[in-house]
């Protein structure tokens, strides 16, 4: 798999990331650290223990981590998550939904991104 | 730009985002990361002189970015490191609050590679030179304080002399000045007078008189009253002096420059308008001019001059009130009964040592303190850290640390070191000063100044032990000298040293009286074999026409003293014939047990060695305890031909052998005719 098939399968912007990171070998590097980045857990505990304050940054910390790497999909979903929980006390049914979505293109990105790799 | 990489500090709690800007960034900079505000602040703390840029993400854990900028703000980092924000927050009023708290710019994620190494290139290289620049001034404006008390000094000495005035009079005017300033701000703010101006104005006081250098000298030290031309060539020196200072290549806008010119200028105009030269009136004379003005008549009435004695302090200020000498600002006139009492007891005080010191401690203490010198008192807060730093290890060590420096040679101590010693923390001309050379001796300081001037800047450590006299009790003190070294590679010059003084009086006493014990016989006390030959030896070579004998001393029958009496006896015989010795023998001479029941004696003589041999032969024996006490004794003169220790001592071993082999109990001197048994076994 190419990087540009992997962000095809993801739902990423190609052409983007390689206009701003200008490497394939430097995409593909920074793409594993998403699989190492830990704020997925914390966004999913965070909403589960009614933890609206961390589960904020969390979502601001994939949000940026997708916009770094054109991860245009999951980027939406994770987006709107951290509007939805930009300064609230607690979580509302509107970002446990919003969770739902941000699940489902994590795990799509996740998994083009462990093919990119395989 | 130095070659050396520069130092970004990256703030981010994506671990994602400080990876990918580490990867843009490395190959131009050094990089330090920390993943939330209090790491950053830690970075700062650990790393600010290093940091050259801050790049700082907003929504952080622990404390975010705003809260980071403004603790930087609070402890004024902000003024020295520049910020630029990233963040994926792109809201205007982020952007406006990360501005208001003093970032210099702002990333949008995502980052773009091209994007995030210019701004930081070009945000990097303005604020390195802003950096330098800021740098350099802080450094100019602390030079800027000690030269300019240095210009001042020398200027108004040189005035002085030529004047014939007291040395006091610059001083005593700075203080009157200094004390009517901040009167006045007491009363009054209409002057606009900060504690900088006051300060300025104070330094700039010294130089009032320094137009009297082009003052004829015939004019100026006229004992008597001047005639009308004289007094028009006097009265140009306020503007000459002005001039002077208008004239000055550079510094010329500097506010003491300003103020100097006014003091210069105006210090003889009257309140009433009937001064000179220009005839100003009220406070169209400046209020600097105004205080030197009332400073300079109250010190030229109470100091003695040569064409009048000096007057009381209530005379002068009673004068001054009654507008006999001028006419001052009515404002001033209050001011000076305000300070009247102070003055009085202030002045007494002040002498010359101390008060150019104060002034510069104060001057830094005011730049600390004025507002719009961040900079500055930045650098003097650093600088006052580590010197509190220091000065506290150096407390606490027990350990007296000085700074010699050559030129102009003095020593500056710690104060807990100068409080140990007794002796002011300032010393010049230390080998002439009586308190200091009563510390360290004057032969010893000699030495170690010496000592310290043979360093290189390879080697630039010099250790000595000296006896120093410290609250007058005598100890071995160890001197440690780091030398300081200025110029260039090329010609290094000596600048000065930081020294050390060390208590190691108990190590050397201990390790003197091991080194005792290792010489001495342990039963009689005396000397052993080979510390004997050492010190013998030594006598022998340096022999100043001193003449010596060497006489080697054997018991007749000492094995009887042990068989018949028990060994408990003979050792009590051999103490007691031990104290014999001592009490015989001159305290230049040596005495060494050599053997079981064998000693010798090293004296000096000075024409009839037989005499004294017999005398001293005569002392040793004799009964003890009811045993009686026989020496064999044999005694060979040292001459030209035989100065060799080794030699000496089996030649009197030899004589004593004859004596043994013939009467016992008596004394021979060796002679050649005993040479044949040289080359026997000796025994």
């Amino acid at each position: 798999m190419t990087v540009k098939e992997c962000y095809d399968a993801m739902g990423g912007n190609y052409d983007e990331v390689l206009s701003r990171l200008r490497d394939d070998t430097r995409i593909a590097k920074f793409l594993g650290k998403i699989l190492a980045d830990p704020s997925y857990e914390l966004l999913v505990t965070s909403i589960a223990n009614n933890n609206a304050e961390d589960a904020f940054r969390a979502a601001h910390t994939i949000k940026g981590i997708c916009l770094n790497l054109a991860v245009t999909k999951l980027y939406g979903s994770s987006n709107a998550l951290t509007e939805a929980l930009r300064g609230k006390s607690e979580i509302t049914d509107e970002a446990h939904k919003l969770l739902e979505a941000v699940t489902n293109d994590y795990n799509a990105t996740i998994d083009s991104i462990k093919s990119l790799q395989a | 730009m130095n070659d050396s990489k520069k130092t970004i500090l990256v703030v981010d709690d994506s671990e994602l985002n400080r990876a990918l800007l580490v990867d843009m960034l490395e190959s131009d900079f050094k990089i330090i990361e920390a993943q939330n505000g209090l790491g950053a602040m830690a970075a700062l703390v650990e790393h600010e002189m290093e940091i050259s840029l801050m790049l700082l993400d907003i929504v952080m854990p622990e404390m975010d970015g705003f809260e980071v900028l403004a603790m930087m703000n609070k402890q004024g980092y902000i003024k020295t490191i520049p910020v630029i924000m990233i963040s994926a927050e792109s809201g205007g009023s982020v952007i406006d609050r990360a501005y208001d708290l003093g970032a210099i710019d702002y990333i949008n994620r995502p980052f773009d590679e091209r994007t995030v190494k210019h701004r930081v290139m070009s945000n990097f290289v303005l604020t390195l030179k802003q950096k330098e620049l800021s740098e350099m001034l802080s450094e100019q404006i602390y030079e800027k304080e000690k030269n300019n008390s240095l210009m001042i000094e020398i200027l108004s000495h040189i005035v002085e002399f030529r004047n014939g005035e007291s040395g006091l009079h610059v001083l005593h005017v700075h203080t009157i000045t200094d004390f009517v300033l901040k009167a006045i701000v007491k009363k009054t703010n209409k002057y606009g007078l900060t504690p900088k101006d006051i300060r300025l104005i104070d330094n700039a006081s010294a130089l009032h008189d320094i137009g009297k250098i082009s003052v004829p000298s015939e004019v100026l030290n006229k004992p008597g009253r001047f005639t009308p031309e004289e007094f028009e060539i006097m009265k140009r020196h306020t503007v000459e002096g002005a001039n002077m200072l208008d004239n000055l290549p550079f510094h010329k806008d500097e506010a003491l420059v300003k103020y100097a010119y006014q003091i210069c200028r105006w210090h003889h105009e009257r309140y009433d308008g009937r001064g000179y030269p220009d005839g100003l009136k009220g406070d169209e004379i400046p209020i600097a001019a105004q205080a030197v003005s009332l400073a300079d008549v109250y010190d030229a009435l109470t100091s003695e001059r040569i064409y009048k004695p000096a007057l009381s302090h209530e005379r002068a200020i009673e004068m001054i009130l009654n507008n006999e000498c001028g006419v001052f600002n009515p404002l001033l006139l209050e001011c000076l009964k305000d300070i009247a009492p102070t003055l009085k007891k202030e002045l007494e005080v002040i002498s010359f040592g101390c008060a150019s010191e104060d002034s510069i401690d104060e001057s830094v203490r005011q730049i600390m303190r004025t507002d719009g010198n961040e900079i500055s008192s930045r650098t003097l807060n650093l600088i006052e850290r580590e010197r509190l730093k220091f000065k506290y290890l150096a407390d606490i060590s027990g350990e007296i640390t000085f700074e010699y420096i050559a030129a102009p040679e003095m020593l500056k101590l710690s104060d807990w070191g100068a409080d140990v010693l007794g002796v002011p923390s300032n010393i010049l001309d230390p080998l002439n000063n009586k308190k200091w050379c009563g510390i360290f001796r004057r032969d010893d300081f000699d030495d170690f100044i010496k000592r310290i001037h043979a360093t290189t800047p390879e080697h630039p450590v010099a250790t000595a032990k000296y006896k120093l006299v410290i609250s007058g009790e005598e100890r071995w003190n160890k001197v440690i000298a780091k030398v300081m070294f200025g110029g260039d590679t090329e010609a290094p010059e000596f600048e000065g040293a930081i020294c050390k003084i060390t208590d190691i009086n108990d190590e050397v006493i201990t390790l003197a009286n091991l080194e005792e014990k290792a010489e001495r016989d342990q039963l009689t006390g005396l000397f052993n074999r080979e510390a004997a030959r050492v010190r013998i030896s030594k006598l022998l070579t340096e022999s100043n026409g001193k003449k010596y004998a060497l006489a080697f001393l054997d018991f007749d029958d000492f094995k009887q003293a042990n068989d018949r009496h028990g060994h408990q006896f003979g050792d009590e015989t051999l103490i007691e014939f031990a104290r014999r010795i001592r009490a015989n023998i001159r305290a230049n001479d040596i005495a060494a047990r050599v053997g079981g029941d064998e000693f010798i004696i090293f004296m000096e003589y000075k024409d009839n060695v037989e005499a004294q041999v017999a005398r001293i032969h005569k002392r040793m024996t004799g009964d003890f305890k009811g045993f009686y006490i026989g020496i064999s004794m044999g005694v060979v003169c040292a001459d030209e031909n035989c100065i060799d220790f080794d030699e000496l001592y089996h030649k009197a071993d030899v004589a004593a052998y004859s004596v043994k082999r013939a009467t016992k109990n008596a004394y021979k001197i060796y002679n050649d005719s005993l040479s044949e048994l040289l080359g026997d076994d000796g025994e």
